[in-house]
């Protein structure tokens, strides 16, 4: 065993070698080790996150799929009950119209065959004017004679 | 100087250091001849250079990889880095807590790392590189004769190597010491427990050793468990001079077994000398009473 000046020198050496670790080889090393590891637990937290935000999502879109079911269901019986109430008005405006129709052409045609009536009455006493005029070969005189044949014409 | 190969000489040549100092004869000299003669101002150059090379292995592999940013996949040896930087940081959590010391770290991943390569070089065959100096400087007429051609390759196995982090240690310890508690407080510590204000000269004799005893048991333990695993391997290989087949081929499989076996050494002494190293930092900064 022989100390000697070695042990200075090597002392320095070691001490230039842990002010080079310390200087250039821990710091970026460590570094990137701290900032992956960062990284990774943000990249855990924001699956996490995006796991109960699926959650969520899936819990509003059943339910407002629920709501939106429910509504349509409204909405259909809605348009049904309208639709019947529509037709039922329909309906009844027609047959209401249809009456009024009918009884219109009615009234008419008895106005018609009334106004015939008396046409072919008053026909029928000047014809029987005529003929009774002829029979008894003598003139009637119709002003004379109206009451006779408004009689007639009457009793026809 | 025995020229012939002994075994003790085999032995000698493999715990000889390639030292370079400077002598009152002769000035600066690499000639281990004059190595009594150095006296402190000599230098193993071997020692140094193989850990300054693997010092710059660490840097180069720890810094030349290409690190991949947080939000992309990382490269494999970011992995590898990255576990190892991990495994540091656990290891000061542990001792520390939580510590907003900033050199802890980088201090215990290069005493890692840097323990462990230097302790890998055991794990190279004893021969290899001995011979391959002995060899190269005698070819280029460095040295007269090969086996005056030293190479000692494994860090660790020289005490300046291991007392000398140590020393390191030490010194960022009573840093630390005197930042966190005060100049007073460190005296204080040093000279008031563990018997009070009336046994100063007894308590500062404790506690100096105490103080002292960290960084010796922490460079000595390093160097024995690798010396020891060096000379096993040394030994070993001293089957060679049984000049048998039989004896070449148990070497091999004795080699391999310690090697084996080495490696959790290897691994462990690295792991022990990082540990010791945040404990005795974390001591440090330590403010409560013992």
């Amino acid at each position: 065993m022989n100390i000697n000046a070695t042990l200075i020198s090597q002392a320095l050496i070691f001490a230039v070698f842990v002010y080079i670790c310390y200087k250039y080889i821990w710091p970026p090393i460590l570094s990137t080790m701290e900032e992956r590891e960062n990284k990774m637990a943000a990249g855990l937290e924001a699956a996490k996150q995006a796991d109960d935000s699926l959650e969520e999502a899936k819990l509003t879109y059943e339910k407002e799929l629920k709501e939106a079911k429910e509504e349509a269901a409204n909405i259909v019986e809605k348009a049904n009950k309208r639709s019947s109430q529509i037709l039922n008005d329909a309906k009844v405006k027609a047959e209401a119209e249809a009456e009024k129709i009918i009884e219109s052409g009615s009234k008419k045609l008895e106005n018609e065959a009334n106004k015939t009536r008396e046409e072919l009455k008053q026909q029928l006493s000047s014809i029987v004017v005529e003929t009774a005029s002829k029979i008894i070969d003598e003139e009637i005189d119709e002003k004379k004679h109206e009451n006779i044949i408004k009689k007639a014409a009457k009793e026809i | 100087m025995a020229k012939e190969l002994t075994s003790k000489s085999y032995i000698d040549h493999h715990l000889t250091n390639l030292t370079c100092g400077k002598t009152e004869s002769v000035g600066w000299t690499c000639d281990h001849n004059y190595y009594d003669e150095m006296g402190f101002m000599a230098f193993h150059v071997d020692s140094i250079t193989i850990s300054i090379l693997l010092g710059v292995a660490f840097v180069a592999l720890f810094k030349l990889i290409k690190l991949n940013p947080a939000d992309q996949k990382p490269t494999r040896m970011q992995n590898f880095v990255e576990m190892c930087v991990e495994f540091v940081n656990e290891n000061i959590k542990s001792i520390f807590g939580s510590t907003d010391n900033k050199l802890i770290g980088p201090l215990a991943l290069t005493v890692l790392i840097w323990v462990f390569f230097m302790n890998l070089m055991d794990l190279i065959p004893v021969d290899f590189l001995p011979e391959l100096t002995k060899q190269v400087s005698y070819a280029s007429g460095i040295v007269d004769d090969p086996n005056d051609a030293y190479f000692k390759f494994v860090p660790t196995t020289d005490p300046n190597i291991t007392l000398g982090m140590a020393l390191g240690v030490f010194i960022l310890t009573i840093f630390y010491s005197i930042k966190i508690k005060g100049l007073g407080g460190f005296i204080a510590e040093l000279t008031l427990h563990p018997f009070g204000k009336f046994a100063i000269p007894f308590n500062f004799a404790l506690e100096i050793m105490q103080l002292l005893a960290k960084p010796l048991s922490l460079g000595l333990r390093l160097f024995g468990n690798l010396y020891a695993g060096e000379m096993i391997f040394i030994l070993i290989a001293l089957l060679m001079f049984f000049q048998s087949a039989v004896f070449g081929v148990l070497g091999l499989g004795l080699h391999l077994l310690w090697a084996l076996f080495h490696i959790l050494v290897v691994s462990l002494q690295a792991f022990i000398f990082m540990v010791l190293t945040i404990l005795y930092l974390s001591m440090a900064h330590e403010t409560g009473d013992h």
